[in-house]
């Protein structure tokens, strides 16, 4: 590997600006064909069930929540890595931040938008998913905020407008570095976006206050999202899914998701970004070790699930957690455990963490494990109830599933807009890490 | 003062009402009930249930709001079976009525857990939370075949995909009753004015419905049996079905 | 004509050295621009803890305060008893409460960070594009009782790389 250099102030505005100015055909292949995966996977199918019914998808009488709300769980799971992992490295004042964070924050805001699509295909009646919201209406009528689902279109409601601004104010300077190395129509949508920043020292200063306060305020709405979209589970009287640790559950296994997936994001911008210079080893080590912390603690609430299943005597209990280990789905559990609890102890060893090859493979099966896991907590729960008569199966169909891969190609595909609206790298904070421009050396 | 005083202790009361109205409750005697299922077929008719097909069925998607469980112990040819018939618990505490983001399912002032058609979006989760699995989902918008939509109830409206449904215990009869009561200018429903359809259809008399606010109904005689108890009760659902248990 | 003028700087610390010593001297109206945040700049200008805290916190009560009138609101309007729970429910409306607080809070902040900063600027102001690569510069308005040449010797002294004088906007 050649020596590494710090760059210097120009080369890191030369070289982050130009994977935003520069685009090549293989940028639009790509943008086009997940665009049409989007439509083709997602939208047709939705529009067909919109046309005939949710019965299009594999829901039945006893598990009315299928796949739909498990990826619904699963990309807020994922969004909840950037924003909060740069919140809280940023009131941390750590360095190693500094290069991904605003990759980091834009996979927050997509896999939330990405998550939103999924509400509105798992509604029955979809075309009055406004009387959910509190806003003045006709009829008088407003809604239940007892409800557990309303904590959720609070939170998530929230968490967007949240993760929205936390990016765009942090990306001010950079869009005015954009300003300044473009012309024409961009030249004018950038002086717009980044409000005529000028760098002085008054605008830096209200800057870093409001981005420390908005870190401040999107540590706890982070962890209260996730506990929130739990809730939708623990408050029920299900037997799989009626257990208090479902709160701390369901945020430690987001984070773990989400920095999986920051990973795996590491991994593809270096790759096709030349970024090789600003996302380097000490990124990958430093979200190894804070994959393998999360790891264990998964390893342990698990572990605590089973064992106060088992301890609590409860045949109801003991039926769920027969069916989820050695049921039908079994092996999908075992693969669950596999992927999240043994694959990940492997990053105990520096020279694994340090390889980027092999992190990545690390990184997506933590993933398929955390997909796997929102989908065996339904698919596993629903069918054992309480009544031994009422039990049922439940299997997607052909619909849930395409669907399903529809909504990573939207996700693919906001993102690679993404990369070409904001540099992925945020110029500034980058500079903040080299050695300060100074005569007499510091 | 004290009248806002009044009202916010009513506010923060768990479950606000002082008493029902009317408290519908239902008795099932498990020893007269023989299975036949006349009750199943008089629900579907009095309200309008879908006939979802046998490729629906068999997917698990049926609709029928009063099912009858059987279970049984052993093998042939010493099977024992057992049944009970499973509907809307209607309870006090249901489990159901929190999560309902859109208020579409709540609990009245006779102690119904009533469900409002129009304002369901279908987010399902009361079919989640109800722990006896008695919710049902419109998957499909279902159709009835000709001759079969002219049987249908004129008092009890048809619904469209995406809506959920479950037992109201005859709500269309009970209104029904009281107007006439009203009209009669008696201002107390008597013990027998009503009978959901179920009740009426059962061979057997297993079920009885009435008022267990009144002492002297039926159904509050019949609650205090020794045999009676009710379905996953440590659940503290307090439903509203006492059930007798099988001796026979 | 009232002039201003501009210094260009290369390096941080000679950016520093004359912002300080021109405020000594009384220079008032500067400007210092850079392309990262420079806390020593910010100190020599006197911005100490920002305004923008008062937002914040102001959004936050208000966001806690109308979260649970909301939530109470709604439940009052119509009341529609569910599952044994109290028409006014406190835990749940406590989580309502806590999200429109952050929310609140958030966009307190957000309205602070542009009324304090000024942004959005859309009149022409002095700028070099330099700026926001790696240079540092210092735009300096001079008053009635100011000497312009005492500036440009401040800055040249500092290590200036080049100054220039540019006309007043309107």
């Amino acid at each position: 590997m050649a020596e590494y250099r710090e760059p210097s102030y120009a080369e890191v505005n030369r070289d982050i600006l130009r994977t935003l100015l520069e685009t090549g055909p293989r940028y639009w292949i790509l943008l086009g064909f997940t665009s049409t995966i989007a439509v083709v996977c997602f939208f047709v199918p939705w529009m067909y069930q919109l046309n005939v019914g949710v019965g299009a998808s594999g829901m039945n009488r006893n598990a009315v929540w299928g796949t739909y709300l498990s990826n619904f769980i699963f990309w807020i799971g994922l969004s909840h890595s950037g924003t909060l992992l740069s919140a809280v490295l940023h009131i941390t004042q750590s360095s190693w931040r500094k290069a991904i964070y605003r990759s980091a924050e834009a996979m927050t805001l997509f896999s939330l938008m990405t998550a939103g699509c999924f509400v509105m295909v798992h509604l029955g009646r979809v075309w009055f998913v406004h009387w959910s919201v509190p806003i003045p209406n006709e009829m008088g009528l407003w809604p239940n905020f007892r409800s557990p689902l309303l904590f959720d279109v609070m939170a998530i409601a929230t968490y967007l407008t949240a993760s929205s601004i936390f990016i765009y104010m942090g990306s001010v300077p950079d869009y005015a570095a954009v300003r300044d190395a473009s012309t024409g129509m961009r030249r004018r949508l950038y002086t717009i976006f980044s409000f005529g920043w000028r760098g002085t020292e008054r605008e830096w200063h209200t800057l870093g206050w409001a981005y420390t306060f908005f870190a401040v305020f999107v540590i706890p709405l982070a962890v209260s999202v996730h506990s929130i979209v739990s809730w939708d589970f623990a408050m029920s009287l299900v037997p799989g899914m009626h257990h208090t640790i479902f709160a701390p559950y369901f945020v430690c296994g987001a984070i773990f998701s989400g920095t999986a997936g920051i990973v795996t994001l590491m991994y593809l911008l270096r790759r096709f970004m030349k970024l090789e210079r600003y996302i380097g080893e000490i990124h990958l080590d430093n979200l190894g070790k804070l994959l393998l912390v999360l790891s264990l603690i998964w390893s342990y609430i698990n572990i605590l699930e089973l064992f106060t299943g088992w301890y609590s005597g409860s045949s109801f209990e003991y039926e769920a957690l027969k069916f989820k280990l050695f049921g039908y789905y079994a092996p999908l559990y075992w693969e669950m455990i596999l992927f999240c609890a043994f694959v990940p102890l492997l990053m105990f060893w520096k020279k694994i963490r340090l390889n980027w090859n092999i992190m990545l493979v690390i990184a997506i099966l933590i993933n398929i494990g955390m997909f796997t896991e929102r989908f065996i907590i339904i698919a596993t729960s629903l069918p054992r109830k309480f009544l031994p008569d009422a039990f049922g199966f439940y299997f997607p169909s052909m619909v849930e599933i395409s669907i399903t891969v529809g909504s990573f190609a939207i996700f693919t595909t906001l993102f690679l807009i993404f990369i070409k609206w904001t540099p992925c790298v945020s110029i500034y904070e980058v500079k903040e890490t080299l050695q300060p421009l100074r005569r007499r050396a510091v | 003062m004290g009248k806002l005083r009044d009202k916010l202790r009513q506010y923060m009361k768990p479950g606000y009402y002082e008493k029902y109205d009317y408290h519908w409750t239902m008795t099932i005697d498990l020893d007269r009930c023989t299975g036949c299922e006349a009750c199943v077929v008089a629900c579907q008719a009095e309200n309008n249930l879908p006939i979802v097909g046998e490729k629906h069925f068999s997917q698990g998607r049926e609709i029928k709001w009063l099912r009858i469980e059987r279970y049984w112990e052993g093998t042939y040819p010493d099977v024992k079976l057992s049944f009970i018939p499973m509907l809307c618990q209607q309870c006090d505490q249901a489990p159901c009525e929190t999560p309902c983001p859109v208020s579409a399912t709540y609990h009245n002032q006779d102690g119904l857990n009533t469900q409002i058609y129009n304002r369901c979006i279908g987010t399902r989760t009361c079919a989640v939370y109800c722990p006896y699995e008695v919710r049902y989902f419109n998957w499909f918008t279902y159709e009835w075949d000709e001759p079969l939509e002219q049987q249908l109830n004129p008092d009890v409206t048809v619904r469209e995909k995406g809506v959920m449904e479950k037992c109201t215990f005859c709500i269309q009869r009970i209104r029904q009753a009281k107007d006439k009561a009203k009209d009669e200018n008696r201002r107390r429903l008597r013990d027998g004015d009503i009978t959901p359809a179920c009740v009426q259809s059962c061979p057997t008399e297993a079920m009885l419905f009435g008022d267990s606010n009144d002492p002297d109904s039926r159904v509050s005689k019949m609650a205090k049996n020794s045999r009676a108890y009710k379905v996953l009760e440590k659940l503290n659902t307090l439903p509203s079905i006492v059930y007798l248990k099988k001796v026979t | 004509m009232e002039k201003n003028m501009m210094a260009l700087f290369h390096y941080e610390d000679d950016f520093i050295a004359a912002a300080t010593k021109l405020k000594e001297s009384g220079f008032d109206r500067m400007c210092c621009m850079s392309p990262i945040a420079i806390h020593e700049v910010q100190k020599v200008a006197g911005l100490g803890k920002s305004p923008v805290r008062r937002f914040s916190l102001i959004g936050a009560i208000l966001g806690g305060l109308s979260g649970f009138a909301l939530a109470t609101i709604c439940a009052l309007v119509f009341i529609l008893p569910t599952g044994g729970r109290a028409i006014i429910a406190v835990p749940p409306f406590l989580v309502i409460a806590y999200e429109m607080t952050i929310l609140f809070g958030v966009l307190a902040t957000l309205l602070g960070f542009h009324i304090v900063s000024g942004l959005p600027a859309w009149h022409d102001k002095p700028y070099r594009v330099e700026t926001n690569i790696d240079r540092f510069s210092l735009v300096l308005g001079f008053g009635p009782d100011d000497d312009p040449s005492l500036a440009e010797e401040i800055m040249r002294a500092a290590g200036a790389e080049e100054i220039t004088e540019l006309e007043k906007p309107e």
